[in-house]
């Protein structure tokens, strides 16, 4: 293998729409109120469920936001219950739809089922454009997209985006790990999209291969969504390739991302607000809380005529900051550290808040740890987190009691909680494609949520 | 503060709107299918365009003929 350096384009500033991506704060609220109003009433002549529930004579953006009720996952579930696939949910004919998608229901819940028409299949990847182009990506580009193209929604949207934009987008669907290595390598790849625990896999087979992906590779840009990414995360994948990594975030009922990376790194992600009304509000008073402080994200999409959201509780925990703390340019607020966790992942543990995705962001700052597990046990009548650590294989395992005391300072600091280390054997602990499931609360009884 | 990027000239912003009325008119009412078809998918392009530039902004298909649903 050549081990010669490669040289890399930087990502460039700009924008795939400039008018709205820049436009002054009060535009963008009409912008917002125009769409909102359009949407509104196309819900009320085509859907049953919104017939019944959009109250009358809404006037604004604010009286929208006082009097809207709020949507849960439960009630779409429902609403699609009453004629399966879609029931009185949809605001236009399914039969307009060309495509089908839906959440996985892994975790034992029934499906969200959505489907797109032309129109708002062309909007969703539009979506996707404005953040891709956000990060640097460009016509020149070739593309390497490790994702398994099924009924999950995921990165469908990135790829007609990568095509739009003119980028060469190659599919690795079928593709093992070693597979996909050795394609960023002999296809020139510049950028990279995936989970961003797929991309510390592909990092490790590297490794593991004997290849330095950061000096041997081309990627430019890996592009990261479908998990929260601590900081953490994010720099040890931008070391393993030599990268500007850029996250975004999407969700099935979306059809696409409503938010991502700016390559100035402000050290979160934009809000596409043209095209999305983002509240953040206080769990228990549904309150707004203001910028600066953690809520739950409420979601408004102004993109899609078929399935439509009007203020979607969506579980996300976030941090709205004002668009002028940006040096892109865009008037567009930002979620500082993207999505922080889920609502329903919180847990209040000896009297200190608990996300699992804290974990992460502490271990994935030793780079002598290639993976992790992190459980909350029972253990003396006593609430106890207790994380599992896999280190490097060429870590001794004479220094592995070390590197768990240190670990275990480290967690002590950042989250205030005293965790048990265990050391895994190099390669004992499960690898992820997509979501990583690297927690689990095992307590006896009953967890307290917060 | 924000910035400039490159804008529309009032010509091409007529343009674009004068392709969006005549793939519609095409969508709507051209019996070839190839050329309906590609009138559809050009159209959802062209909006997406139009959206992104804060020019037009409409959920048309549902008022599309009743048998393109059968």
């Amino acid at each position: 293998m050549d081990s010669a350096v490669v040289v890399r384009q930087p990502p460039e500033r700009g924008y795939w729409n400039p008018v709205t991506e820049t436009m002054p704060r009060e535009e963008l609220r009409g912008l917002q109120w125009h769409k909102l109003r359009t949407s509104l009433a196309h819900a009320r002549r085509g859907s049953p469920f919104w017939r019944a529930r959009i109250p009358d004579g809404i006037a604004s953006l604010d009286d929208y936001i006082a009097r809207m009720p709020i949507l849960t996952r439960e009630e779409i579930v429902s609403a699609e219950a009453t004629n399966p696939p879609y029931g009185d949910f949809p605001s236009c004919d399914p039969r307009l739809a060309i495509r089908h998608h839906q959440t996985s229901g892994t975790s034992g819940r029934p499906p969200v089922r959505t489907f797109d028409t032309a129109r708002d299949w062309a909007w969703a990847a539009d979506m996707w454009c404005t953040g891709l182009y956000g990060m640097g990506v460009r016509p020149y580009d070739r593309a390497a997209v490790a994702f398994g193209y099924g009924l999950f929604i995921g990165f469908w949207g990135l790829h007609y985006a990568l095509e739009k934009i003119g980028v060469a987008t190659i599919p690795t669907g079928s593709f093992d790990s070693e597979g996909r290595v050795r394609l960023l390598l002999e296809q020139g790849i510049t950028v990279l999209a995936c989970t961003p625990t797929y991309a510390l896999r592909l990092a490790l087979t590297a490794r593991q291969m004997g290849i330095d992906l950061a000096r041997e590779s081309e990627v430019r840009i890996v592009v990261c969504s479908g998990e929260p990414r601590p900081e953490a995360t994010k720099q040890a994948i931008a070391d393993a390739f030599g990268a500007f990594v850029g996250d975004s975030a999407g969700m099935t009922e979306a059809a696409t991302i409503f938010m991502f990376e700016c390559i100035e790194e402000p050290g979160g992600c934009h809000i596409i607000e043209s095209d999305f009304i983002e509240e953040v509000l206080d769990p228990d008073t549904l309150r707004p809380v203001p910028y600066g402080e953690t809520g739950v994200r409420v979601m408004t999409s102004l993109g899609r005529e078929g399935i439509q959201a009007f203020r979607y509780w969506t579980n996300d925990l976030v941090v709205k900051r004002p668009w002028s703390e940006c040096e892109c340019g865009r008037t567009w607020d930002w979620y500082e550290g993207g999505i922080r966790g889920r609502q329903d992942d919180m847990r209040k543990v000896r009297g200190v808040f608990f996300i699992p995705v804290m974990v992460e962001d502490v271990v994935r700052a030793f780079p002598e740890v290639d993976e992790f597990q992190s459980s909350l046990r029972t253990i003396e009548e006593l609430d106890t987190l207790v994380v599992r650590i896999e280190p490097r294989p060429d870590v001794p395992s004479e220094q592995y009691g070390e590197l768990a005391e240190r670990v275990g300072d480290q967690i002590k600091r950042q989250i205030s909680l005293t965790p048990i280390v265990e050391v895994a054997t190099p390669g004992g602990l499960p690898r992820f494609e997509m979501k990583a499931r690297r927690f689990q609360d095992e307590r006896s009884r009953p967890a307290t949520h917060a | 503060m924000s910035e400039a990027g490159p804008r529309l000239t009032p010509d091409e912003e007529q343009r674009l709107l004068r392709c969006y009325a005549d793939l519609k008119q095409l969508a709507v009412h051209c019996q070839v299918p190839s050329v309906r078809a590609a009138a559809r998918a050009a159209l959802a392009q062209v909006h997406a365009a139009l959206n992104g530039q804060g020019l037009a902004y409409e959920l048309y298909s549902a008022d599309w003929p009743e048998e393109d649903k059968l």
